[in-house]
């Protein structure tokens, strides 16, 4: 059977899903795509033939209330934090 | 004191309400278990202490005042680590209580830890935990089944009467029938979803596992109904899921077999017979047995793997390390610490489910695989609606074999995949099922079945599983040794 996904699609996906992947990993995330890619493509199979129209969902709003709350409780969680700020490391890189 | 092990709520409630017992005796019982036999089995990532669990709680007689539960570990429990078993939250705390908790300690529930369970809800035996496996009471050598796991395997051994679990695609059926014990997926949007880790919205319900039909209504009963904090959430009031467990069934019920899925590849005749037995037993009752087929149930994994892949990616994108959760610390850059963070932070099957699912929504496949696989899930609720015309509510199997043995599945993952095979075409379809021993294999494991029911048809399926329950004694079969 024809594989559905190359080890450059495979790296693609992991950089777009921000995952960094070893080589073997990278692999063994091929060969497990491979199979539930082929698995899941038999939707294809009678999904060209369905006319049922989809239900209208209603969308659901509600006033936007605010309801006081200390962010102490949720800045404790932070891995890093300077007051009530969040610390990432450098977002724009140094272009030597 | 006269307590038990395997006592149901419904005696607690009785020897409460006579003052034969009071809670803290009950729950120091309890505790005492968990200690006794949680070493074996490992279904309890934390047991917490006994005055802090009865602090957080109402002090007030509510409706289960006193009544000892495990949560699963990706429902948030206020001030307590909520880890979704992974590594990316191991140090996670809390900051609110998911509604179902809310509700749970106001009507006086003892909420004596957290269960183990897959990765983010992603697995089908608890292996995937990044913590710790959970053993099958049943068998040690077995799984709990998954990914409520840690769940049922307690109140598989006694351990607490009731537990919550959640389900996407079958994860608080297949562990309850691998268990022997009795698990509901309600309709999705009865309980409230507020609080609970998302994997996959459109699919994800909490539910409950009790070890009979009558203590999950109990429970049921406490957490179901509207909250406006999930807009996904129907208006429905609470009512008591108890009130028509008479132990009859409803008068000239219409019971639909589904016949291809008694006809499934790999289904083993020992799940076969003992669901044909458990037939017999509603035809006694006065019910009307009619086989139909649901072809599409052969495309509902298929279905499933795609949307749920696609959601969970979507959803644990939010996991970045910035806020809360693990951070690379040996990063230099913010995307090297989003990358290292994601990589160390989740476990294998996590990373898989997170690939697969960009791969559905990428640009060039999306067509092929998502809106697709959105078109099925349109014509699997269609066929449900169209059997439901036919007959109230339909029977099928929950899983193929009885528990398997751990790493059973290691070469082939995409069979333990394929373990979703009879209960994901329910939460694709929103609709609810109640899972329920009716049998034995011949190495003493708990087989189950499912009665599934239309939208909101919970009251139904608990008066026919309940009236099951008065014939047969499938449930009062326990695991040895606890």
């Amino acid at each position: 059977m024809k594989s559905f996904i190359t080890q450059e699609e495979v790296e693609k996906i992991a950089r777009l899903s921000h995952i960094s992947l070893s080589e073997t990993e990278i692999i063994t995330a091929m060969e497990h795509l491979d199979a539930v890619l082929q698995y899941a493509a038999r939707v294809q199979e009678i999904a060209k033939d369905i006319d049922i129209s989809l239900l209208k969902n209603k969308n659901v709003e509600r006033e936007d209330i605010v309801i006081p709350n200390s962010c102490e409780a949720i800045l404790a969680q932070a891995p890093e934090r300077e007051g009530n700020f969040f610390v990432v490391p450098v977002i724009i890189e140094n272009q030597q | 004191m006269s307590m038990y092990p395997f006592i149901t709520i419904q005696e607690l409630e009785q020897k409460l309400a006579n003052k034969e017992i009071t809670r803290e005796e009950i729950l120091e019982f309890y505790l005492k278990r968990f200690e006794a036999f949680d070493g074996e089995v490992g279904s309890a990532l934390e047991v917490f202490d006994k005055e802090s669990i009865l602090q957080n709680t109402n002090q007030e007689m509510g409706e289960l005042y006193g009544i000892p539960g495990i949560i699963k570990d990706n429902i948030c429990q206020k001030d307590r680590i909520t880890s979704c078993a992974s590594k990316m939250l191991e140090n996670f705390v809390a900051t609110y209580d998911a509604t179902a908790i809310e509700r749970l300690k106001h009507a006086g529930a003892l909420l004596v830890g957290r269960a183990n369970m897959d990765e983010f809800a992603m697995g089908s035996s608890t292996e995937t935990s990044a913590f710790k496996k959970t053993h099958n009471p049943w068998d040690l050598s077995r799984v709990p089944g998954g990914s409520s796991g840690g769940s049922a395997a307690a109140v598989a051994a006694g351990l607490v009467p009731w537990a919550l679990g959640s389900e996407t695609g079958g994860s608080v059926n297949q562990p309850s029938a691998l268990c022997g014990i009795v698990g509901l997926k309600p309709t999705y949007g009865l309980i409230s979803r507020y609080g609970l880790v998302a994997y996959a919205s459109s699919l994800d319900q909490i539910g409950i596992m009790a070890q009979t039909v009558y203590d999950n209504a109990r429970v049921l009963s406490v957490i179901a109904g509207k909250d406006n904090k999930d807009a996904s959430m129907q208006q429905i009031d609470k009512k008591d899921y108890t009130q028509k467990l008479d132990g009859t069934l409803p008068k000239n019920l219409r019971i639909g077999v589904v016949d291809n899925a008694l006809h499934a590849h790999g289904i083993e005749t020992e799940i076969v017979d003992a669901i044909k037995a458990a037939l017999k037993v509603f035809e006694q009752g006065g019910a009307s047995i009619k086989h139909i087929q649901l072809p599409t149930l052969d495309y509902a994994a298929a279905t499933y793997f795609i949307i749920s892949r696609a959601e969970a990616a979507s959803n644990l994108a939010r996991f970045d390390g910035v806020r809360y959760g693990l951070r690379d610390k040996s990063a230099k850059t913010l995307s090297q610490m989003y990358n290292n963070t994601r990589h160390n932070g989740f476990g294998q099957e996590v990373r898989s489910r997170i690939l697969v699912g960009n791969y559905v929504l990428s640009a060039g496949h999306a067509g092929q695989f998502y809106n697709n696989a959105k078109k099925v899930q349109r014509l699997i609720s269609y066929e449900f609606k169209q059997a439901f015309t036919d007959v109230d509510v339909l029977i099928m199997p929950v899983h193929p074999a009885p528990a398997f043995k751990f790493g059973a599945f290691a070469e082939n993952k995409l069979q333990l995949d394929l373990q979703d095979y009879f209960t994901c075409a329910m939460n694709l379809a929103g609709i609810p099922s109640l899972s329920l021993p009716c049998g034995s294999s011949s190495n003493n494991l708990p087989i189950g079945f499912q009665i599934a029911g239309p939208h909101l048809s919970e009251e139904l399926l608990y008066q026919v599983g309940h009236a099951f329950q008065q014939k047969t004694d499938w449930h009062r079969k326990k695991p040895s040794g606890y």
